[in-house]
């Protein structure tokens, strides 16, 4: 089974990480670890994580993503998760979870928007 | 009630889960379920072949599809090899939890799920069977 | 006996010299004989085949010397023979006359089709029961038809029932008219979702002007609604909340705390114009 990586990018002081379509619990993690990583080493705004590839998030990928907001908060940014799709959408509410405290937009670009109204360079 | 198709994938490794996830995908497409049923069906498959892994000591997924008068339908049977569940009730209720996870594994695949059924004992580990239909 | 045979209905057969000619005989096999489209068998009182036209040959895939003598259980499905449905087809025949059904049934080569059975019970003029005359149809083609017709109308259905349309770039617009069943609403969020990710619109008007009543279920619905819009990243502004509306999901206790609402649909499209509006103005004044 091979195991697809996570790259984390850095854009006008914000991290971006594109996750893949069907990630295995190994590379959910490591979006934890890389992505606080980068936050220390860049001094990072906040994060924008893009799920707009991910066709399945079940309970433990929405742990994962919603603690790393927490962490990337407590390290002084913010997340942003951007592009769920509508029908993973739909599951994630009717499965319960829950994303508070996590903003959400429509796509990259849109999150970059709203990354820059609320925290300016 | 006509028989349409089957397989099964082992659950052993961590990436096993992924393997159903795409298997499960695979199969439920093949009975026109349309994309938000699709990834309910897989998002539960996978919230119950985690359970498996992380709280089973492993097992297997087996898939069918059903074909009746008036509607065909996945059916997903997965079965551990681990010590049971002592309260059957309490671990399908909200929040309940086992391995220190959300809770959600069988709980979040019956609200996914038309039906659910669960097996359990000692002996035996646990089985869980879950259905979706589509009308036709 | 003769009580019994006044009684029991099904095919009686007359005995021979009341017959017709020897010749319309001939016709009647030839019929039998040439009809494609109904598989016609005789069975014995047990269910065992006794004869079998050449249209059943062709329906079910058996040679007459093949299945003459066997159990016409070899036309059911593994299932209906396990839970004794030959058995019960029989006996329902033979008390009322006759047995009609729609069903799987299984050909020579394992392949199902979807046939209309008829059971006939045939019994002399005592009232003996002679055997069952059994015409099956193979009607796979037209269910498969009308499957596609069900289809089609839940789809033109959907489309009638939640229209969401585009009013400004930007912003959609649902206007729910009606009861919102678990259905309907499963119906609401997938067309919403599609259409906001679809023109990138960051809010939906989520109109309730025309919803006659709202129990805790429909409530329920909504709020479903407005979260997953959320998850993917837009927000939703619920007009049409009469003075009824406002009393009953208070009463319910539904909290839509933080969900913007308006009475009217003028009003909520001012709220989403301002919201469109506010990011460019937080922008600037950042």
């Amino acid at each position: 089974m091979h195991r697809e990586t996570i790259t984390v990018i850095k854009v006008r002081g914000v991290l971006m990480v594109t996750m893949p379509a069907d990630p295995d619990d190994a590379t959910i993690s490591a979006l934890q670890e890389k992505t606080l990583e980068a936050m220390e080493e860049y001094e990072a705004r906040g994060l924008i994580l893009d799920l707009s590839r991910v066709d399945t998030l079940d309970s433990y990928f929405a742990r994962t993503v919603t603690e790393t907001g927490k962490m990337v908060n407590l390290m002084g940014g913010q997340t942003i998760i951007a592009g769920m799709r509508p029908a993973v959408a739909i599951t994630a509410t009717q499965l319960g979870l829950n994303l508070a405290f996590i903003r959400t937009a429509l796509g990259v670009d849109q999150a970059l928007d709203l990354m820059s109204e609320e925290h300016p360079v | 009630m006509n028989l349409l198709d089957e397989g099964s994938v082992a659950i052993v490794e961590e990436t096993d889960i992924v393997t159903v996830r795409q298997t499960v995908r695979e199969a439920a497409g093949q009975i026109g379920l349309g994309v938000t049923d699709v990834t309910r069906v897989v998002t539960a498959a996978s919230e119950l072949a985690r359970n498996v892994f992380k709280y089973g000591n492993g097992g297997s997924m087996t898939w069918k599809l059903l074909e009746s008068e008036f509607a065909k339908g996945i059916e997903l049977t997965f079965q551990d090899k681990g010590p049971g569940i002592p309260d059957i009730e309490q671990a399908l209720q909200d929040g309940f939890s086992t391995g220190g996870g959300l809770g959600m594994g069988l709980p979040g695949a019956k609200k996914l799920m038309d039906e659910m059924s669960v097996d359990s004992s000692p002996q035996i580990g646990t089985r869980v069977v879950v259905r979706k239909w589509r009308s036709i | 006996m003769n009580k019994a045979s006044s009684k029991s209905k099904g095919v009686v057969i007359e005995p021979q010299e009341t017959r017709s000619s020897e010749a319309s005989g001939d016709l009647l096999r030839l019929l039998v004989e040439n009809i494609k489209e109904y598989a016609i068998t005789i069975l014995d009182p047990e269910g065992m085949v006794t004869s079998w036209s050449p249209s059943a040959e062709k329906i079910k895939g058996y040679k007459a010397d093949e299945i003459v003598g066997k159990h016409f259980s070899a036309f059911h499905t593994p299932e209906d023979v396990a839970s004794g449905k030959p058995e019960r087809e029989l006996a329902a025949a033979a008390k009322d006359g006759r047995y009609e059904d729609e069903t799987w049934r299984v050909r020579k080569d394992g392949t199902r089709f979807w046939a209309n059975v008829i059971l006939t019970a045939l019994r002399d003029k005592k009232g003996n029961l002679l055997g069952y005359g059994k015409v099956t149809r193979d009607l796979t083609e037209r269910k498969r038809a009308e499957e596609q017709i069900r289809q089609q109308s839940r789809e033109i259905l959907e489309m009638a029932t939640v229209p969401v349309v585009q009013v400004w770039e930007g912003i959609v617009l649902v206007p729910l008219i009606g009861v919102l069943d678990s259905e309907r609403s499963q119906q609401l969020m997938e067309k919403l979702l599609e259409r906001i990710t679809a023109t990138s619109s960051p809010v939906a008007l989520v109109d309730i002007t025309g919803v006659p009543t709202i129990d805790t279920k429909t409530a329920q619905h909504l709020v479903e609604t407005i979260k997953a819009v959320r998850f993917v990243g837009a927000d939703v502004v619920l007009t049409g909340v009469r003075p009824a509306i406002a009393q009953t999901l208070v009463h319910l206790g539904i909290d839509l705390s933080n969900v913007t609402t308006r009475s009217s649909l003028a009003a909520g499209l001012r709220v989403a114009f301002g919201m469109l509006h506010l990011c460019v103005s937080a922008e600037s004044a950042d």
